[in-house]
C-alpha cells in the first residue's frame, strides 16, 4: 500500500490544519523511508508469494521488513519522528505526526499477509501479524481508492474554507492543489496495481 | 530488479507528495503550527 497512506495523511490535514502537509505526507511513509536503505543493504526483503511472480503483481509480495514493520519497531520509529516534530512544532503536533507514522503499520496490518513481526527481527519467534487483504486485490485496491478519494475530498473542503476565511476572492488554487493530489493518488495506485 | 523499480517508484512518488504538494500547500493560509517562530 502506498497511495492509501497518502490519502490518510490528506484526511488528517483536514482535521489538523496546523500540521504542515509535507510533514504529514512524509510521516505516513516514514516506515517505508526507513525500509528503503535496509532493503538496499539486503537486511529487509520482498519476495513473491508462491505462484506470484516474478514479476510480482499488486500485493503479491511477502515483505520481510522485520525491523521497520515490526510492532515495536514501528512504535519506536513513530516516537522518534514525533519527538523531532514536537521539538519543532509543539507537543500536540508531534503527537499527531507520531500517530500518522504509526497509522502506516495499522493500514499495512490490514493488507499484509501474516509477515509483520511483533518484535524487531522477529525476536522470540512470536506469531507474525497481517490480515491479508492483498489476497483479494480488488478489495485492497478499493480500500486504497476510498482513502485517496475521501482524504482528498476532506482536504479540498478544508483548504477551500481556509482560503475563503482569509478573504481571498477565489478558491481556485486550493481546488487545483486538490485535483493534483487526486491525480497523484490515482496514478500512484494505478502504477502499484500494474506492479510498478 | 522489480523490487528496485518498486523502490524507485516509491522515492519518486514521495518527492511528488512531500516536495511538490508540500510546497504548494504551504502557500495556502493555514494556521501556523504552535511552537513555530512568528516572523516580525
Amino acid at each position: 500500500m502506498i497511495a492509501g497512506h497518502f490519502g490518510f495523511a490528506a484526511l488528517v490535514k483536514s482535521r489538523e490544519p496546523r500540521v504542515p502537509l509535507w510533514s504529514l505526507m512524509l510521516a505516513c511513509q516514514w516506515m517505508d523511508v526507513v525500509f528503503v536503505p535496509l532493503f538496499a543493504l539486503g537486511i529487509e526483503r520482498i519476495v513473491p508469494v508462491e505462484g506470484g511472480g516474478p514479476p510480482m503483481g499488486y500485493g503479491d509480495g511477502i515483505i520481510h521488513a522485520d525491523y521497520t514493520h515490526s510492532l515495536l519497531g514501528a512504535l519506536i520509529i513513530a516516537a522518534a519522528y514525533g519527538l523531532v516534530a514536537g521539538w519543532r512544532w509543539g507537543r500536540r503536533n508531534g503527537a499527531v505526526l507520531a500517530a500518522v507514522v504509526f497509522s502506516h503499520w495499522v493500514l499495512d496490518l490490514l493488507v499484509h499477509r501474516a509477515d509483520m513481526p511483533i518484535l524487531p527481527g522477529n525476536a522470540g519467534n512470536l506469531p507474525r501479524l497481517g490480515l491479508g487483504l492483498w489476497r483479494v486485490p480488488a478489495a485492497a485496491a478499493a480500500v486504497e481508492l476510498t482513502l485517496v478519494v475521501w482524504g482528498t475530498y476532506l482536504y479540498w473542503r478544508a483548504a477551500t474554507k481556509v482560503v475563503r476565511d482569509a478573504g481571498e476572492p477565489s478558491t481556485s488554487r486550493a481546488s487545483r492543489l486538490a485535483i493534483l493530489m487526486l491525480v497523484s493518488g490515482l496514478v500512484t495506485l494505478g502504477l502499484n496495481l500494474a506492479g510498478m | 530488479m522489480q523490487a528496485v523499480r518498486l523502490a524507485m517508484s516509491f522515492v519518486i512518488g514521495l518527492i511528488v507528495y512531500v516536495v511538490v504538494l508540500g510546497v504548494l500547500d504551504a502557500r495556502l493560509p493555514w494556521p501556523k503550527p504552535r511552537g513555530d517562530k512568528v516572523r516580525s
